[in-house]
């Protein structure tokens, strides 16, 4: 039949099939998206906003009660 | 992504691509030759396969070619040479198997050297015996001068374009709706790189394998509705340690 030997060094510089190369270099597989977590500061700013909203009730009712108490007095 | 294996993905979803046989005549085509060609018709009529009638003054004596895309895989002389084009005994075996669950059928084609073929045999039935899925592995040779066999070994010599002039032996993995992956040959069939298409074929489906699916179809009756389920997930899901992209 065919000449086996002539067909040795084609055979040695032949590319393997690709499903087996990208096998063999993991590019079947299905890498999933690299979720980045961000530090969140959501919580530190709300409780920051919530104070200064408080302190500013105060400070306004507390400028509002003593002007009317004044009032009173005189 | 889906966790579905590629085995059985390809099996439940990749529809085989068609074949295409081209009648080549001179005018007037002849009765007995279309008589011929609507019985090839008949008979072909559930493969994968389109048949075509073409004038072509320019030839002697009118043919018949068959080709895969834009290749040319065989030419016949006669209608005589197209019986068994689309079924033969072995390819009926290869899809009973893989209907009844099977993850795919190893098929070993000889190159009538007995010691390479010793040689690559002991090679796959080692990595077959090491494997967790042997037993839902088929493993069957094929002689190359099969004359049951001849078109079916035409159409896996043409899996790559050079395979019919080497004279090696070859192992090609088949799945899905008879599907033939590019074939180890030679020094390339190794307990590793078949251990490696058995890892193709048992993986979880991705985008990518999807999208450029390896292979080439051979030309069989079409018969793929309702497969029985894949044996593949019960290895899988008693042994989760074996599950892998």
């Amino acid at each position: 039949m065919q000449n086996d030997t002539t067909h040795v060094d084609s055979l040695a510089v032949r590319p393997l099939p690709k499903w087996l190369t990208d096998r063999k270099e993991g590019l079947t597989t299905y890498k999933p998206r690299e979720v980045i977590v961000k530090k969140d500061n959501s919580l530190n700013i709300s409780v920051v906003l919530t104070g200064l909203f408080v302190l500013l009730v105060v400070i306004i009712l507390t400028f509002y009660i003593s002007r009317i108490q004044k009032k009173r007095k005189k | 992504m889906c966790t579905t294996k590629v085995s059985e993905w390809v099996l439940l979803n990749a529809f085989p691509e068609n074949y295409t046989l081209v009648y080549y005549y001179r005018e007037p085509m002849s009765e007995q030759a279309r008589l011929a060609n609507n019985n090839i018709v008949r008979e072909n009529k559930s493969a994968n396969i389109v048949f075509k009638e073409e004038k072509a003054n320019n030839i002697d004596k009118p043919y018949y070619a068959l080709y895969y895309r834009t290749r040319l895989f065989k030419r016949f002389e006669s209608a005589g040479d197209l019986v068994s084009l689309s079924l033969s005994p072995l390819r009926e075996k290869i899809a009973a198997d893989i209907m009844s669950g099977k993850l795919c059928v190893m098929l070993y084609l000889r190159s009538g050297n007995k010691l390479k073929d010793e040689k690559g045999k002991e090679q796959i039935t080692s990595a077959l015996e090491s494997s967790p899925f042997k037993g839902i592995i088929t493993f069957i040779e094929l002689d190359r001068d099969d004359a049951r066999e001849a078109n079916f070994v035409t159409m896996l010599l043409n899996v790559e374009d050079d395979l019919a002039g080497i004279n090696e032996p070859m192992l090609f993995g088949i799945f899905g709706r008879f599907k033939a992956l590019e074939p180890l040959l030679a020094g390339g069939i190794t307990e590793e790189n078949v251990g490696l298409m058995i890892d193709f074929l048992t993986a979880d489906c991705s985008c990518l394998i999807k999208d450029n699916l390896p292979g080439t179809d051979i030309l069989f009756t079409n018969k793929w509705e309702n497969p029985l389920p894949a044996l593949v997930n019960k290895i899988l899901d008693e042994n989760p340690s074996l599950q892998h992209i």
